[in-house]
């Protein structure tokens, strides 16, 4: 229940920097994921929240109290591993007493707190069982309870779903937003998978490369991508990219790629001619319509492979020879081969500076 | 032309001289010494022995064991009770001092440089040739020229209680016999520990810390309970070999000019059952090899045992792996 | 039902705990090796030195200690056996052992490791039981058995009876060790050299046998160690001077020069730590892998 702010935290392993200048302000009760592909900083930031890895320049603020200088014990964080981490030698019970034995507290209030947990977690029933007698959906909740049991400031978890099996997770993404926002602890939630984050996340940052990409809702992330990464990392399946020129012929504004012109409104065409004209266009998938004849302003393009999803299909575009997909609903009949038309939907392209990937658009 | 051998008489081709050492410098002996236990070899009827295995001159009997169990030999108690002084208080050395110093070593001291530096210093004596080992402690006891005394009048340690020599006056012979041989044990379990401690998964001392446990908490409520199964193979295996162990006594109490080897080691009383044994067939007038063997027999017939317990309690792959942590 | 962050007191706490940490590391760890430190100085120190103040400093820089390299050391009537002599038999008997293992235990351990046999497993089995058993305590027997054969008291021979019986007490444990080096070729190799016409024989000597090259220098290397600093069996079976090694020599020193000459001992004893030295500061990764993997007291 407190503020997290993380002031331009840099973490170096000698030559090797994992985290550079990470500005992060995690607001009192929110959800926050950190996301991105492996080896992009985010479950350092997390260990350095939790204060096992100290930050080799910047700080760490609960509320606005300086943290950065204090032992994991001192800061009152509750952390799920992405392993569990459940000391193997002990019950259950005494795997989530654990924390509260340390600090002393009398036995009664420990076994009430734990019962308590156990419950919240519906896991009763396996408090005398050690944790390899456990299924992975069971370990997980124990890890759950550890940390939830000494009602900590702020809860971290690190890919705490990555280890069960598809089905289970879904269920657990659900279960896990629902207990954050019942308790509402401060939590942030490493995960490399942006549908989780998408779906539980109340703001997620975005990292690469030790390097914040972009810190926003999820919505915003998905409609308003700061950069080319985000673009292409948030949603399934990706944007498609098209490189290209933005031109000026007698007023009008065009992005000529190599393979087909496309006519843009003025003002946006201006916008981005003010900027640079190399760019790349992005669009979505699910924002682009095959037909089958000709219109203007269209780009012109030959089915390549379809593979059906069952609700949806997924088209596999020849432009030339690049390769678009576009998601849509099966219809029409379309066969590799077939030459059709792909209309844009003009409200919803992206474009992004070539040279530094930045969103115009 | 190539000899054909057939494929199943080719292992036995490489394993052979393997097999043939083993028997003459394991399995003769131990069956040997198991025979001569019975007999009343001696140097008398020694070289009769040899020319003629089956030589009249060489009597079976039970008179040995009559000596060691009946207390005829009145030193049996005496060796009986060094021996056990010795093994407890060096086993209490590398099983319990050695975790202490395992878990300061490998985990309290957290720069793996100083770790490094600290455990090939433990490896030292271990290391060392045995007869330099003996020689470096005979310098550092001497009251003249040796590092102890000196070093026990810094730390403290009153005159009065320092003694004119550490060889000869129990019990300063039994505490010197005790750490001479505990300095060299440890490094046994600090091996054995420090490998079990490395493989803790970082994780769980990671969740360790988050769940607010100071460094000392974690050796208590985690290391050490997790260390359980590399403890009881180091006392099992320690147990076994110190049962059995003589030869820093032997070099360090055995050079003293005069009484040989057996005479100062009795009179420091730091001669334990298996110096006892040597010294009956090695250095007494009569070399008794009969009574030697029995003495030695007792020891042999304990080790079979105690190898054939650990093997089931451990079975053969935590034999080979006793760092292996698991619940 | 909101909580603000209430920041501990630090300092305090931590502070106290990681002092006491380290002072407990110092007492435990560092303070005994204090005894063993000393003695590694002295050792270096005493034997360049002539009187030794305060058992490690220095009083002079003198080679005197060094003198039973040129001429024989006396005491009163006796005159011990000349140095180098001894340092040859010292060698005989390390060379021994070592050849003699490393030819058995690399067969061996190639069969343990790779060769189909019936009682595979119990062989293993009994191989590491074997590493258990005490085999001092077979002294006695082992008497018997030298006689018999008449390696005994016949000068070099009864050292030859003595590198038998110390290649065969080392044997399982290098053994073990080559076998996991053998373990670690995978088979394919293997394979292909049998399918590129070799018989399993060729195979061994041509493709497997270069690969646990440093399986074979670390036991050679262990087995040569343990040779030279081998003194139980030596002492116990040989009675004639002129076939001691350094171990026994150094021994009978240490008895007779104890008060007198530390200085020439523990030139003796830096002498004699020389191949072992050696070894170490060469392949100190190697063999310490080695006392590790080998744990025998």
């Amino acid at each position: 229940m407190v503020k997290v702010i993380l002031d331009n935290v840099s973490k170096f392993f000698g030559k090797v920097k994992a985290v550079v200048d990470l500005n992060l302000r995690i607001g009192d009760g929110e959800f926050v994921a950190l996301l991105g592909p492996s080896g992009c900083g985010k479950t350092t930031t997390l260990l350095m929240v939790a204060g096992i890895y100290k930050p080799t320049r910047g700080k760490i603020l609960f509320d606005d109290k300086d943290v950065t200088k204090l032992p994991p014990r001192d800061r009152n964080v509750g952390m799920v591993f992405q392993s569990y981490a459940l000391y193997p030698h002990m019950s259950v019970y005494d795997n989530i007493a654990f924390p509260l034995r340390l600090k002393k507290v009398p036995r009664n209030e420990i076994d009430r707190k734990v019962k308590q947990v156990a419950k919240l977690l519906r896991i009763e029933e396996l408090l005398h069982r050690k944790p390899s007698q456990l299924s992975g959906g069971q370990q997980q909740r124990v890890a759950l309870g550890r940390a939830l049991v000494k009602e900590p400031d702020v809860l971290l978890l690190d890919e705490p779903l990555s280890n069960l099996d598809a089905k289970l997770r879904v269920v657990m993404r659900a279960e896990l937003k629902r207990l954050q926002k019942e308790l509402k602890i401060t939590t942030i939630y490493v995960t490399h998978d942006q549908v989780e984050a998408m779906s539980m996340a109340d703001r997620i940052a975005v990292m690469n490369a030790g390097k914040l990409q972009q810190y926003a809702p999820p919505t915003e992330l998905y409609n308003k991508p700061a950069n080319l990464f985000v673009a292409g990392f948030i949603g399934a399946p990706p944007m498609n990219f098209i490189e290209g020129l933005i031109k000026e012929i007698n007023g009008e504004y065009y992005f000529d790629s190599e393979y087909f012109k496309l006519k843009l409104v003025n003002e946006i065409g201006e916008m981005i001619a003010s900027k640079t004209s190399e760019t790349i266009m992005g669009f979505r998938p699910e924002n682009a319509k095959i037909i089958l004849e000709e219109k203007p302003n269209t780009i012109q393009g030959k089915v390549y492979v379809v593979e059906p999803l069952g609700k949806d299909i997924i088209v596999n575009i020849k432009i030339g020879d690049m390769i678009v997909k576009i998601l849509t609903r099966p219809g029409a009949e379309l066969t590799p081969g077939q030459n059709i038309w792909l209309q844009l939907d003009m409200k919803k392209i992206h474009f992004f500076e070539k040279q530094t990937g930045k969103a115009i658009i | 032309m190539a000899l054909k051998i057939s494929r199943k008489m080719l292992p036995w081709i490489f394993l052979a001289p393997m097999l043939m050492m083993i028997i003459f410098s394991w399995i003769a002996p131990v069956l040997l010494t198991v025979y001569l236990g019975f007999t009343d070899l001696s140097s008398k009827n020694f070289l009769d022995f040899i020319r003629n295995f089956f030589t009249e001159n060489v009597h079976l009997t039970l008179e040995n064991f009559e000596k060691i169990f009946f207390a005829k030999d009145p030193y049996v108690v005496e060796a009986l009770t060094i021996t056990a002084i010795y093994v407890v208080s060096v086993l209490s050395i590398n099983a319990i001092f050695a975790l202490v110093l395992s878990i300061a070593i490998a985990y309290f001291v957290r720069n793996e440089i100083v770790s490094m530096l600290l455990r090939v210093s433990w490896l030292i004596p271990r290391i060392m040739p045995g007869i330099i080992y003996a020689l470096v402690w005979n310098w550092f006891i001497d009251p003249k020229y040796g590092l102890l005394n000196t070093l026990l009048k810094f730390a403290g340690v009153p005159e009065a209680l320092l003694p004119e020599s550490w060889l000869l006056s129990p019990p300063y012979s039994q505490i010197l016999m005790i750490v001479v041989n505990g300095y060299v044990g440890a490094s046994f379990g600090m091996i054995i520990y420090t490998a079990a401690i490395k493989s803790i998964p970082t994780d769980i001392i990671n969740a360790a810390l988050v769940d607010g446990a100071s460094d000392f908490q974690i050796a208590r409520h985690i290391i050490v309970p997790l260390l359980k199964w590399p403890m009881l193979f180091v006392i099992s295996w320690q147990t076994l070999s110190l049962l059995s162990s003589y030869e820093y006594i032997l070099m360090i109490w055995g050079s003293g000019g005069g009484g040989g080897y057996a005479g100062i080691a009795r009179a420091a009383k730091v001669m334990v059952w298996s110096l006892y044994s040597y010294s009956k067939a090695f250095a007494a007038e009569e070399h008794l090899y009969g009574y030697a063997s029995a003495l030695s027999l007792i020891l042999v017939v304990v080790g079979v045992v105690l190898i054939v317990t650990y093997f089931k309690i451990f079975g053969f792959r935590r034999l080979m792996e006793p760092s292996r942590i698991e619940v | 039902m909101r909580k603000k962050f209430k920041m501990p007191s630090i300092g305090g706490r931590t502070i106290i705990l990681n002092i006491i940490k380290y002072l407990l590391v110092i007492i435990i760890a560092v303070i005994p090796l204090i005894p063993v430190w000393s003695m590694l100085l002295w050792l270096a120190v005493q034997s360049f030195s002539g009187r030794v103040i305060l058992g490690i400093i220095p009083s002079e820089v003198t080679f005197k200690n060094w003198r039973f390299l040129w001429s024989p050391i006396k005491m009163g009537l006796k005159e011990y056996p000349n140095i180098w002599p001894v340092t040859l038999n010292t060698l005989f008997l390390a060379l021994g052992v070592t050849g003699l293992v490393v030819f058995v235990s690399t067969l061996g351990g190639y069969a343990l490791s790779r060769m189909e046999f019936k009682g595979r497993m119990e062989l293993m089995q009994f191989i590491i039981a074997l590493h258990a058993f005490p085999s001092i305590i077979l002294l006695i027997a082992l008497f018997v058995i030298l006689n018999n054969l008449g390696l005994y008291g016949k000068g070099y021979m009864t050292l030859v009876g003595i590198i038998l019986i110390k290649a065969g007490l080392e044997i399982p444990m290098a053994t073990w060790i080559i076998k996991g080096f053998f373990d670690a070729i995978p088979w394919d190799l293997e394979w292909a050299a049998l399918v590129d016409g070799c018989t399993r024989w060729k195979a061994w000597r041509t493709v497997i046998l270069p690969l646990v090259l440093p399986g074979i220098g670390a036991i050679s290397i262990f087995s040569f160690l343990s040779g030279w600093s081998e003194f139980l069996l030596v002492f116990t079976y040989v009675e004639d001077e002129a076939y001691y090694t350094l171990p026994v020599l150094i021994y009978h020193m240490i008895g007779e020069f104890k008060f007198i000459d530390w200085g020439m001992l523990a030139a003796l004893g830096l002498f004699f730590t020389i191949p072992t030295i050696i070894f170490f500061s060469t392949s100190q990764k190697l063999l310490l892998r080695i006392y590790v993997g080998g744990i025998k007291r």
